[in-house]
Parts: C-alpha cells; structure tokens; sequence
C-alpha cells in the first residue's frame, strides 16, 4: 500500500492526501514533521535529504515534492480523468499552476502564515508580516486575472492545477488578514472548497 | 513557428533555449525583461500576468513557468529521450525539476544579485555569505545524488538536467568560495561538453 510520510497540517502533505481521496487511493499516512518531529533522523534524510515532508514509498519506489508526487499518483491512478488529461497542451497548463504555487505563491504566502499561526505573539514582527501579505495579495491578483477567463486554473474543468494553490487560498480566506475583494478568486475558492475531499483534508483539519 | 518571450541572460530564459536547442526546434525569440523592459506593458501582462519570463507561444497554446515549458516541449518533441516514457523515470526527473524551484534557486538569488546585479556599495556581504552557505548545502544533496547517478534523472540526460545546469554555471563562476563536490563537478563537466549548453547557458555573467 502507497505510505504517505507526513504531518497532516503540511500544506504539501495536504495536496497529496487530498488526490489520494479524490482517486479513492488506497494509503498509510504517518505523522513526521512538526511538532512530531522525525524529518531530521537519518532514517527519515535516507529517504529525502531535504528533511521536509512529504515523502511518499510506493511499493519501494520512494518518491519527494509535493506536485511531483500528486502527478506520479495522478497518472498512475487517474488517467482518463480531469486529473490526468491526455492533451499535452492541456496538462501544460494545469502544470503551469503547479509550477507557479511553488515558486511564488508559496514564498509570498510563508511569512504570514508562519508568522501568525507558527509564531507566538509576542515574537511577530508585524511589519515582515504585512510586507509578506501585500506580496501574496498581488500573486492573488494574478489568479484573479486568469480566474476572469477561466473557470479552474486547469481550464474549463477542475483538475490537476487547482490542487497546489487551493490550500493557500483556504488560508488566505481564513487568517486574520486584511483583504482585498478577488470575486474570481472567491468563487473558484468556493467551488473548491465545496469538495468532499478537500473539506476533510484541509478545511476540517483547520490552521495549525 | 514557436515564439520564446525573454532575455538571453535569465537563467530561466536559458532552460528554454537550451532545451529548444537540444531536441532542434526552430524558434523566434524576443528580447522582453531587464534592460529590455515589455515585461510590465499591457501586451505582455495579457500572455503572462507575472510579468516574468520566459513566455512560449505555441499555436493556441501561451505557457510560462519554465519548467512547465521545458516539460511541456520535452514530452511534444523528445519522448523516449529527453522525456522519460516510463512514469516512475519521469518523476525522478521532475522531484529534481520541482526541487530546483522550492530549493536551489533560493540560495542563488542573494548571491548572484548581490554579487552581479548590484554596485559594490550596495552589497551586504553578510547576507550574501549566508545565502552562499544555504546554497552550498543544496548542492550537497545533489552532490550526494550524483554519487550514485550519472546523471540529475539517472542513467542518461534527460530534462531533469536542465533546470539545475544554468544555476551550476553560476555556481562554478561567482568569485565565491566553493566545496569540493566531485561528482556534481564531474556532472557539470559532461553539460558542459554540450553544444546548446555552451551556446545559451555558457555566456557570462550579467
């Protein structure tokens, strides 16, 4: 059976449990990272030097990074569905996405996060925190902008781009932050957020 | 014919260039970012709503996110090749793809700005030393990797080369201090034995 390496209030882990349910993939998931510690042991860095999680052993094939994992999973268990589409183009697209959550709506998004939900009071440096929310904010306006002509960020159906960015957008909507109006934004969010799967595995599992 | 969007001196330009180049792909290229500007102009924002670069045109088809493109011409022009079939070889490509993007690249950015971009009055050589040393433990990992690989996706060289190799460029000619790292510097010796390599990636600092 696939064995999920990871704390479930990762983030990353989060996108990886989450297609796992959506697929009705079949998994083990064992807590690391976090307050439960474990992603600095050798045992643990023999599988990913990063140290971070997730990693995921697929019947001895061990694999790390979070969207890699999600397109490994996606293709081996959900070709023929949105999540896997055949069209080059189209999973280019949706990959797109996946590429963009990593490298910018991520970074943008770790300060405020970490600062408000990781970090005690007392240690917040507010003025990083709403440096960091305006850089998010602007990557916001960037999924506004696509999300006027489309209606997933994979096109015209849900599909593999929406998962990486989703998480984030749930923080977003939920921090104690200051926001502008993304009527896009919210709408795709919504929808998302109307998901079985991702109610159980990121709404439900709240911020922490 | 495909139409390539960016500068020649952004390494995120130079996965383009050189992966068009490897499989032998035709392209017109335009100067946008930098020096050049375009990137934050209406008609550009309409392909590419970060304006950043690269932004590739083919057909119906507008792609940024370079990795995204170099995946994207990979499986459209060199499956079997550059472009694993076998979906397990291609995931161990794309980790390193995505591995390059959440962790190599941050320990460059400090650096080569700091070092590059910027006046020396205006370097703080405390925050380049430090980003150098997060730098310089990335490429441990993939100086461990390469122990036992001969290449970042396996046996042979594939896409998953192509993100790292610019940022090895940079690596190898900074005037910073540098570990050993045999086998990442016996991997970067054969990319560097690459014609397309040379050609976009080997072209200075600036």
């Amino acid at each position: 059976m696939l064995k999920i390496l990871g704390r479930a209030t990762s983030s990353n882990v989060q996108k990886v449990v989450w297609l796992c349910e959506e697929l009705n993939i079949a998994y083990e998931r064992t807590d690391i990272g976090g307050p439960f510690g474990g992603n600095r042991d050798a045992g643990y860095l023999a599988l990913n030097p990063n140290g971070i999680v997730p990693t995921v052993d697929d019947d001895g094939f061990v694999l790390w990074e979070s969207n890699t994992i999600v397109r490994y999973l996606a293709e081996k268990h959900g070709k023929g569905t949105e999540f896997w589409p055949e069209d080059l183009q189209a999973r280019a697209s949706a990959s797109r996405w996946m590429d963009w959550a990593l490298s910018i709506l991520a970074p943008r998004h770790v300060p405020v996060f970490q600062g408000l939900i990781r970090t005690a009071e007392a240690d917040r440096d507010y003025d990083k925190i709403a440096a960091a929310r305006d850089l998010w904010s602007a990557a916001n306006g960037v999924l506004e902008s696509w999300l006027a002509d489309h209606e997933f960020l994979s096109g015209d159906t849900f599909g593999l781009g929406d998962i990486p960015a989703s998480p984030f957008t749930y923080r977003w909507f939920t921090l104690d932050i200051e926001r502008e109006e993304f009527p896009q934004l919210k709408r795709w969010h919504d929808t998302v957020a109307a998901r079985p799967a991702f109610r159980k595995h990121v709404i439900d599992i709240g911020l922490s | 014919m495909l139409q390539l969007k960016g500068r020649v001196n952004s390494s995120n330009v130079m996965k383009a260039l050189w992966v068009l180049d490897e499989i032998g792909l035709e392209y017109e290229r335009e100067d946008i970012g930098g020096a050049f500007g375009k990137n934050h102009e209406a008609p550009y924002l309409g392909l590419n709503p970060n304006g950043r670069i690269p932004t590739i045109i083919d057909g119906d088809l507008v792609l940024w996110e370079s990795n995204s493109i170099v995946r994207y011409l990979a499986a459209t022009h060199s499956a079997g090749v550059l472009w694993p079939t076998d979906a397990s070889a291609r995931a161990r490509c794309e980790m390193w793809m995505d591995w390059q993007l959440t962790e190599l690249v941050h320990g460059m950015v400090p650096v080569f700005h700091g070092l590059i971009r910027k006046s020396p009055e205006e370097r703080d050589m405390d925050a380049i030393d430090a980003a150098r040393d997060d730098w310089a433990g990335k490429w441990r990992i993939l100086d461990d990797h390469l122990s036992r690989n001969a290449y970042i996706g396996g046996d042979s060289f594939t896409m998953a080369d192509i993100p790292i190799g610019p940022l090895a460029y940079r690596w190898y000619e900074l005037p910073i201090e540098r570990e050993a790292f045999t086998h990442l510097k016996r991997w970067y010796d054969l990319i560097c034995a690459r014609p397309a390599f040379r050609k976009h990636c080997m072209t200075g600092l600036s």
